[in-house]
This record gives C-alpha cells, sequence and structure tokens, in this order.
C-alpha cells in the first residue's frame, strides 16, 4: 500500500528522477513506461500523463534556465579571493600604470613630476613612524618636573637688600 | 629669589640618565639652565613648544620628544614656561 501511495503522489518524480521503483521495467524506457503503467491504474491518470509530458519539459527548461541565470547572476568569492597577485604582476601594473599616467599628462601636455616629500631624507621612514613613543615613566617625570618648575618659578621674588631709593644728599 | 627652581633643576640632573636641563618663559627668555644645555636653547624651545601645541589647541599642551641616536631632548609646555631636559638613552 506504501509503494502504491508513493508512486501516486511521485506520479512525474519517479520517472524523471531516474529511480527504479516496484514497476519499473528493465528494458522498456522511462517515457513508455511510465505511460504504460499509468494506463493500467486509470483514465485519469492516462489524461494528466499526457498533459505531464510536455510539462516536464517545460519544468526542465525552466529549471535549467533558472539554474543559468543563478550561475551569470552569482560572483563566486572565494574564486576571487584564490587570485593573489604575484610580485612580478605588482611591478607589471606599476610598469603599466606610470606608462598610461605619462600618455595622459603628454597629452594634456603637463609635465609629470613627483612632489618632494617630507620625509625624502628618511630612509626607512615606517620603521621610525612606528617605533615606540615616549615612555610612560619619562612622561610622568618630565609631567611632574616641569609643574615643578612652574610653580618654583612663580615663586621668584625680587628681595630687596638695600633700599631701592636713595636719597642724594642734595645741598 | 631662584632658590626654589634651583632645586626643581638639582632633582632633575640627579635623575638617572639626564644630563641637562633648560627652562623658558613665554618669550624665550631663559628662566635658568643646568647641566650641559646652553641657555641660547632656551628661545628656540619656547617656539618649539609653541608650534606644536598650535596643532591641538584645544588638548593640554603636548611633551615633544627630539631624538638622536643616543640622546633626546624632552619638551613641554606648562602655563608660561617652557621646560626642556636632555637625557641619554
Amino acid at each position: 500500500m506504501g509503494c502504491c501511495y508513493s508512486f501516486f503522489c511521485n506520479d512525474d518524480g519517479s520517472s524523471q528522477n531516474g529511480e527504479p521503483n516496484e514497476r519499473t521495467h528493465l528494458l522498456v524506457n522511462t517515457e513508455t513506461n511510465n505511460i504504460n503503467i499509468q494506463g493500467n491504474n486509470s483514465d485519469d491518470y492516462l489524461n494528466q500523463d499526457v498533459n505531464a509530458a510536455p510539462k516536464k519539459t517545460d519544468e526542465q527548461s525552466a529549471l535549467s534556465r533558472i539554474l543559468q541565470e543563478t550561475a551569470t547572476n552569482v560572483i563566486d568569492v572565494a574564486a576571487l579571493d584564490a587570485h593573489n597577485l604575484q610580485q612580478h604582476e605588482y611591478l607589471d601594473r606599476v610598469k603599466m600604470y606610470n606608462m598610461r599616467i605619462q600618455q595622459v599628462l603628454a597629452a594634456n601636455r603637463q609635465p609629470y613630476k613627483v612632489k618632494t616629500l617630507l620625509l625624502q631624507d628618511v630612509s626607512s621612514a615606517d620603521k621610525i613612524l612606528a617605533a615606540e613613543p615616549i615612555s610612560a615613566e619619562d612622561y610622568h617625570f618630565v609631567t611632574s618636573m616641569v609643574s615643578k618648575a612652574s610653580l618654583a618659578i612663580t615663586e621668584i621674588k625680587v628681595e630687596h637688600k638695600e633700599d631701592l631709593v636713595v636719597p642724594f644728599r642734595i645741598p | 629669589m631662584e632658590k626654589p627652581l634651583e632645586r626643581v633643576m638639582e632633582e632633575i640632573l640627579n635623575t638617572t640618565d639626564v644630563f641637562g636641563c633648560v627652562f623658558a618663559d613665554h618669550q624665550g627668555l631663559c628662566l635658568g639652565v643646568k647641566g650641559r644645555a646652553s641657555t641660547e636653547s632656551a628661545g628656540v624651545i619656547g617656539a618649539i613648544a609653541e608650534e606644536a601645541s598650535k596643532l591641538e589647541p584645544n588638548s593640554r599642551p603636548p611633551v615633544i620628544v627630539l631624538e638622536s641616536e643616543n640622546k633626546m631632548c624632552i619638551i613641554q609646555r606648562n602655563g608660561t614656561i617652557t621646560g626642556a631636559i636632555y637625557k641619554l638613552i
């Protein structure tokens, strides 16, 4: 009973998927096999199958169309990542881009010159710029000492030991 | 008179690796110098602190470090005075 049930439910699917079941003939092709089997069952199924044959091809073409559309719309990120630029490719591109820039500038009649760089005389600017800044100890030392000195300087006063105004002997 | 400042400069020089210090007022006038530092550098130090503080006017005055291979000069402004401490690395 279970077998009949599954067959009726999957009247298209069973032959489409090519899965053999208890009704599959070993030596007959699937199309005729399907019609013969269903003809034995009832007229309804026969009529359904006549309509089902073109419908099936429609579904298949629709399916393949969907697959094609999906394939064209899909961006394969994994495949993109796999393509790493090699060193010589970088160099080639640098050359190519420089050449293009020269061409464009020549067309515009503008002289191509590199601006003077700020850190031109520093050989490895990245190392110097990435170096550790002042240590916390030094920072606190300097801050405290300068504030102490600032305080000390505010205390500077003129201490007069003699009279600033000296009376002259005016006769 | 300037005894408190002298004492502070003594304290600075007694710190390990420190070999000089100089203090300048807001106009670059030298207020005090001790150790291997020159009074003539006071004006330059004041100007450096002045210019550096213009980078971030709303922040606290920055600590500026000038570094050579084996020495460093740390400059900071506090109020109207600027201090510079010379130190071995």
